[in-house]
């Protein structure tokens, strides 16, 4: 980030830091998925070829 | 997603490779004796009546007569394992109530597979006004709608109603979507469409709704890497008119179908080697695989010959002779 | 910087705090000034697309603009999102600023190839870099081609939000703010209410969202 307004500017430094911002690379993915809470696991005994029981997980790749 | 006319070669590697690897893992789908009253049925019982009911539908449809005969033959020991439907009379007396024996005697009701006993509990259990009391998941009220049908029996509720209850009926938002909804999303199409046969069943807005919005979908879970929900998008993919065919997504796909044949739930197949933890990492996500490579095959036909909208064993769902190959 | 820079114009896209002026925001002496407003691009300006503005732009914000402009040329070789970004800054200054009589750079040829070219995560991510370019009147031919990739861009949106890109979601939300036939299953206002609820903290996105808002009416 250009935030720093007291540092010398270089300006090849700058332009390339200006390219970059303008192009960023994609951020990774965050996947969080939505949590099972209560008793709802409990009463489900069987899901017949549905989906598969929920794994917690707070994947973060 | 492109249109394109599959991958015919590919996709049958894909069958072939899945079927070998079930067929070689029937020891861990075989019933345990306290299988109807101590065993996990989500171990036991899911696994066996996911096996019936997609390689009742590959040993139905797939174009391949090798691919089919080793769909037959699961088929067949699946109703063995059930003792030729025995074992369904007795789970519905353990438990009148649940639906999830109807659900399973479904798969095996819908090939003519019949137990007079079972026949006649769900008779009387159906009838209940008990059994008519809304269920809180409407995509598994589906699936017991659906077993009703099968086996002949008068739906408790109109499919279209409860349909328009779903997560595919209400169209969402399609980034407001979570696993678990993505999950309903694919089996309300299953359970309308009856795992495919029927796919003329899916409205033309729903269609639409499918046909833009599956391949975020799909881009999203091939990079979480959950096969399984993959295969499943896969799957309603091809239950599409004039299904389109995604080359990239069947190739990762592909990509992580093991030398074995196994394709893990997510990521990558546990490294232990416990044949236990193998069986259950794997088997849904390996059926699932199967399943949808034989849809987008016949997918891939279709779009070759042109329509074939009168096919009796996509229409009607029978092969002449399907059920002599039941022990 | 530039964080404080999209926050004013988030601000006066809204309609709130102090009226707009660039160049009391982002100063003609301070350094990176240039760089800013480069950066920024045609959302530098983007305050003054409002229409009845109560303050017009003045030409302290020219000479901003003019400076950035001759700072920051897109190089031999620069990307394609540069020379559209550095084009949209010209048209912008054209269209938004009353001029001093004296001619503007011109604006470098940008390609459209990829927009028919690009698989749609590609797109969209690229779209979104291009976010400041989705402004009454900017890039017309740009957003004729982007028309016919509609249901791909909204696509991307589904894909950006799921992923929590929220940056991407409000960039190409913004864009499909602006363009004809957006699929109204996609439910692009309250999915530009949710990014905004889940991604706001991101200056970037609070100005994405409230451009959405000011110049197409989308987002609730």
């Amino acid at each position: 980030m250009v935030t720093d307004r007291t540092a010398p500017v270089e300006t090849a430094i700058l332009a390339a830091e200006v390219e970059g911002l303008l192009e960023p690379a994609e951020a990774d993915g965050v996947f969080r998925d939505t949590r099972e809470c209560g008793g709802a696991l409990l009463l489900a005994a069987l899901l017949l070829i549905s989906p598969p029981t929920p794994r917690p997980k707070t994947d973060v790749r | 997603m492109t249109g394109g006319h599959g991958d015919p070669g590919l996709l049958d590697h894909m069958v072939e490779a899945s079927l070998g690897w079930l067929d070689g893992a029937r020891g861990s789908f075989r019933l345990p004796p306290d299988v109807t009253t101590d065993a996990d049925p989500n171990l036991t019982l899911k696994p066996l009546g996911e096996l019936a009911e997609l390689s009742q539908l590959i040993g139905a449809v797939h174009p391949r007569e090798e691919i089919r005969r080793t769909a037959r033959g699961l088929f067949a020991f699946a109703w063995n394992e059930t003792r030729d439907g025995e074992l369904f009379a007795e789970l519905i007396r353990g438990e009148p109530f649940a639906t999830y024996p109807v659900e399973l005697y479904g798969v095996f009701a819908r090939a003519g597979l019949r137990h007079a006993e079972a026949d006649e509990l769900v008779r009387t259990t159906t009838r209940l006004r008990g059994w008519r009391v809304a269920r809180e998941d409407h995509t598994r009220t589906l699936g017991v709608l659906n077993a009703e049908r099968r086996i002949g029996l008068r739906q408790h509720a109109d499919f279209a109603s409860v349909l328009a209850l779903t997560g595919l009926g209400r169209l969402p938002e399609p980034w407001a979507l979570d696993r678990k909804a993505a999950y309903g999303i694919t089996h309300d199409v299953f359970h309308l469409t009856d795992w495919g046969r029927d796919r003329q069943r899916l409205s033309p807005e729903l269609a639409g709704y499918l046909r833009l919005w599956l391949p975020s979908w799909l881009e999203n879970w091939l990079e979480e890497q959950l096969w399984d929900l993959v295969g499943e998008l896969l799957a309603v993919t091809a239950c599409l008119p004039k299904a389109p065919y995604d080359p990239v997504a069947w190739q990762r796909l592909a990509g992580a179908q093991a030398a074995d044949g196994s394709v893990p739930e997510m990521g990558a197949a546990p490294g232990s080697g416990d044949p236990d933890e193998m069986f259950t990492a794997c088997y849904h996500s390996t059926l699932v695989t199967a399943f949808a490579a034989t849809l987008a095959r016949i997918a891939a036909d279709e779009a070759e010959a042109g329509p074939r909208g009168g096919d009796p064993v996509l229409v009607g769902g029978r092969t002449p002779g399907e059920s002599e190959s039941a022990p | 910087m530039i964080a404080d820079a999209a926050t004013g114009v988030a601000l006066a896209l809204r309609g709130e705090g102090d009226p707009y002026a660039l160049s009391g925001m982002l100063r003609h002496e301070d350094a990176l000034t240039p760089a800013a407003v480069r950066v920024l691009g045609a959302d530098a300006l983007a305050p003054y697309a409002v229409e009845h503005r109560a303050a017009p732009a003045g030409v302290d914000d020219e000479a901003v603009v003019r400076q950035a402009l001759m700072a920051y040329p897109p190089g031999d070789g620069a990307s394609e999102v540069s020379l559209w970004s550095y084009r949209g800054l010209v048209e912008a200054a054209h269209a938004f600023l009353p001029g001093d009589g004296r001619p503007w750079p011109p604006a470098p040829e940008a390609g459209t190839a990829w927009v028919g070219d690009s698989p749609w995560p590609k797109l969209s991510h690229r779209v979104s870099q291009l976010a400041a370019l989705a402004l009454p009147g900017l890039a017309s031919g740009l957003a004729e081609q982007l028309a016919a990739r509609t249901d791909d861009l909204s696509r991307g949106f589904v894909r950006a939000v799921r992923r929590r890109d929220w940056l991407q979601a409000a960039g190409v939300g913004r864009w499909l703010a602006r363009l004809p036939d957006v699929p109204g299953t996609l439910g692009l206002d309250s999915g530009l209410a949710f990014v905004h609820q889940m991604g706001g903290a991101d200056p970037r996105v609070a100005l994405h969202v409230a451009a959405a808002r000011r110049f197409y009416g989308r987002g609730g």
